[in-house]
């Protein structure tokens, strides 16, 4: 387990090195000067120019640079939006944390319902069952985001008025921002309308959490689907119901360990799908997340912004594929032990 | 009695909207505390027998059969639920390949102790758990393992495929079954470990008259273990009686042939000799000839064999050949 755990902290450590060797190299490629993409400061004077190559290291070699980059960046320096003029790591402050809240809503969402549909699937391979689930599968996978993000809004708060439209959380309640997460700022909160702020923060989160969570859920579906068909036509169920075991018994014990063992990797694979699905949908439903934040930074050109967000939003993604590989790690015995034997 | 009595059991492939015949009405019967060897090539049906036996193919397989009694009740008369507890009940199975037999995801002791009866066990769920546990350590006392505490808790990665075979019949005695079918146990084992299964299930034979049907493509190496022997072909009937009957007197060309193609220590080979074989080789499931399916292989084939012949029975030795051998002893 040891071993597991440094390989997989040894690959963050190499992915997130490539991660910033890459940002960095972003202010070179960038069209402008690479003192002012990195700082962001496009009104400097001479004083804080001067100020600022010191930073940088800006008039010594390329390496230099990079050990000073990455050292403003561990000191939690991005820079300056150079639209706003607002440091990046208080943007990022501000906006990632609904990113995070949405992706996980959608992520549990699609596990949720993903992996037990596929099981089901597997389940009645061949039934009427399994082909209205893939059938379903098929319909949710090929429905483009904006599409089907317009067609909730249209369905279930225009027509039914059931689910706000946009927004996070109604403006009528004073949440103060202290972590950045909804939930969690609602729950420090001493606000008396605590419970109400709850539920309309729930009510708000659902439609963009379904609308990102429709592709990967079909994703999950078939994984799971494909992982539990191969698992029940293996040996080891063959010998449990030789041994007189009940079929859910064999499912329960057997069939559900064994395909999870094969998804749980790819859920973090699927993931990086997810976040891209979630900047789209955070446009559509005007959620101030990181996504929006930086499709904004994108057409207002502004060239840290895109460096700082680009770093935040792989790590996020990087970090929960790591987790998923601990997941899988917990799952499989064949990973946690020495192979003893032939 | 018969323990277990099966006449013309069939079983049919569909696959590709076509039927084929994997299994052509075999017979097999086994009587109370025997060890029954069923031989034949791989690709026989001998495999797929045992499983249509147990219970454990799925859908694209079709079994029927004229008989399938077990201890004189009629399973064929009852429905599928009841039929499969009864026979899951008294009917016990090792696979071939031990380790892919086992979860790779849960613990050898986690294994065992679901295979236990849990009607055997009284209190409270913790007293439960306990016996459990104690009862898992004695199946594994039983098949010779001693410290059970490493195995219970060790993982089938972590075990030699000796070790898992063992650990595999400690399952299957779990329920103290009448009869244990043993598919091909030894394969892609070493000599010393195939002797060692052997001896186990001999013992448990004797000491608590536990039938076996010991299924091999070994004649030679199971012969010795057996009191009966069935001979399969191609997923046809050949020959069966006992183990000196189908030695000393094979009535049947094949079967005949199979004991012929056994090197001796005390036959003197030529140097550089051929050995004794058969021509040509096993016909697969698509191209079956009709009839006799040994019929373009057999010495003795003649116009006849286009037509399979039906069983006959010489004093418990039973033949299926036009033109046996029997009369040349």
């Amino acid at each position: 387990m040891l071993n597991f755990t440094i390989r997989r902290l040894n690959l963050l450590f190499f992915t997130l090195l490539m991660l910033s060797i890459v940002s960095f190299s972003l202010s070179y490629f960038f069209p402008g000067d690479a003192l002012v993409n990195l700082s962001g400061e496009i009104n400097a004077d001479q004083q804080r120019t001067e100020q600022l190559v010191e930073l940088y290291n800006m008039d010594k070699s390329v390496f230099h640079q990079y050990t000073a980059y990455i050292g403003q960046i561990f000191s939690g320096n991005f820079g300056i939006s150079m639209s706003s003029q607002v440091p990046i790591s208080d943007e990022l402050h501000t906006f990632l944390p609904a990113t995070i809240e949405l992706c996980l809503a959608a992520l549990f969402i699609a596990l949720i319902f993903g992996v037990p549909l596929g099981f089901i699937a597997a389940i009645f391979h061949n039934k009427p069952l399994d082909k209205i689930i893939l059938t379903f599968a098929m319909v949710g996978y090929s429905i483009p985001v904006f599409w089907f993000a317009l067609i909730l809004i249209l369905l279930f708060s225009i027509t039914l008025s059931w689910f706000p439209s946009s927004g996070q959380l109604n403006l009528l309640f004073e949440i103060e921002q202290v972590t950045g997460f909804k939930f969690i700022d609602i729950l420090l909160s001493d606000s008396e309308y605590q419970a109400q702020a709850l539920k309309d923060a729930f009510m708000h989160i659902v439609l963009p959490a379904i609308a990102v969570a429709t592709a990967p859920m079909t994703i999950f579906i078939r994984l799971a689907r494909t992982s539990m068909l191969d698992v029940l036509e293996s040996n080891y169920i063959k010998a449990a119901k030789a041994k007189g075991l009940s079929q859910a018994h064999i499912i329960y014990h057997h069939g559900i360990r064994n395909s999870l063992v094969g998804i749980v990797r790819l859920i973090g694979l699927h993931f990086a799908n997810l976040v891209t699905v979630a900047m789209i949908a955070e446009v559509i439903f005007n959620w101030q997340g990181a996504g929006s934040w930086l499709i904004e930074s994108i057409f207002a050109r502004d060239y840290t912004a895109i460096q700082g967000g680009l770093i935040a939003l792989a790590s996020f993604t990087f970090f929960i594929n790591i987790l998923a590989d601990f997941l899988y790690a917990a799952l499989n015995p064949l990973e946690r032990h020495k192979k003893h034997g032939a | 009695m018969n323990l277990l009595d099966i006449k013309n059991l069939s079983i049919e492939l569909t696959s590709h909207g076509e039927n084929i015949l994997a299994v052509d009405r075999v017979s097999l019967a086994l009587k109370d505390g025997e060890i029954r060897g069923l031989v034949g090539e791989s690709g026989s049906g001998k495999s797929i027998l045992a499983q249509a036996i147990i219970g454990v193919l799925d859908d694209k397989w079709h079994v029927t059969a004229d008989r399938f009694h077990w201890q004189g009740v009629d399973l064929l008369r009852l429905p599928l639920e009841e039929r499969k507890q009864i026979i899951t009940k008294d009917v016990a199975m090792i696979f071939q390949e031990p380790m892919s037999c086992l979860d790779p995801t849960n613990s050898i002791g986690e294994q065992i102790e679901e295979a236990l009866d849990g009607s055997k066990f009284s209190g409270y769920f913790w007293q439960k758990a306990q016996q459990r546990k104690e009862a898992a350590a004695k199946l594994l006392h039983k098949v010779g393992i001693k410290q059970h505490d490493t195995c219970a808790k060790s993982y089938p990665h972590q075990l030699t495929n000796a070790l898992c075979q063992r650990v595999m019949i400690a399952i299957a005695l779990a329920k103290q079954p009448k009869l244990l079918i043993a598919d091909e146990p030894t394969a892609s084992m070493e000599a010393t470990n195939q002797a060692q299964i052997f001896k186990l299930l001999e013992s448990l034979n004797k000491l608590k008259n536990m039938s076996i049907l010991l299924i091999s493509h070994e004649l030679e190496k199971i012969s010795h273990w057996t009191d009966y022997l069935t001979v399969m072909y191609s997923g046809q009937f050949v020959e069966a009686g006992t183990t000196e009957q189908i030695f000393n007197t094979p009535f049947h060309p094949y079967t005949k042939a199979l004991i012929a193609s056994t090197p001796r220590a005390s036959t003197n080979l030529i140097k550089k000799s051929l050995l004794h074989t058969l021509p040509g080789s096993i016909p697969s499931l698509q191209h079956l000839p009709i009839g006799c399916r040994l019929g373009p292989r057999c010495p003795n084939a003649q116009k006849k064999c286009v037509i399979a012949p039906q069983v006959e029975s010489f004093q418990g030795h039973q033949v299926s050949c036009h033109f046996s051998h029997r009369k040349e002893y």
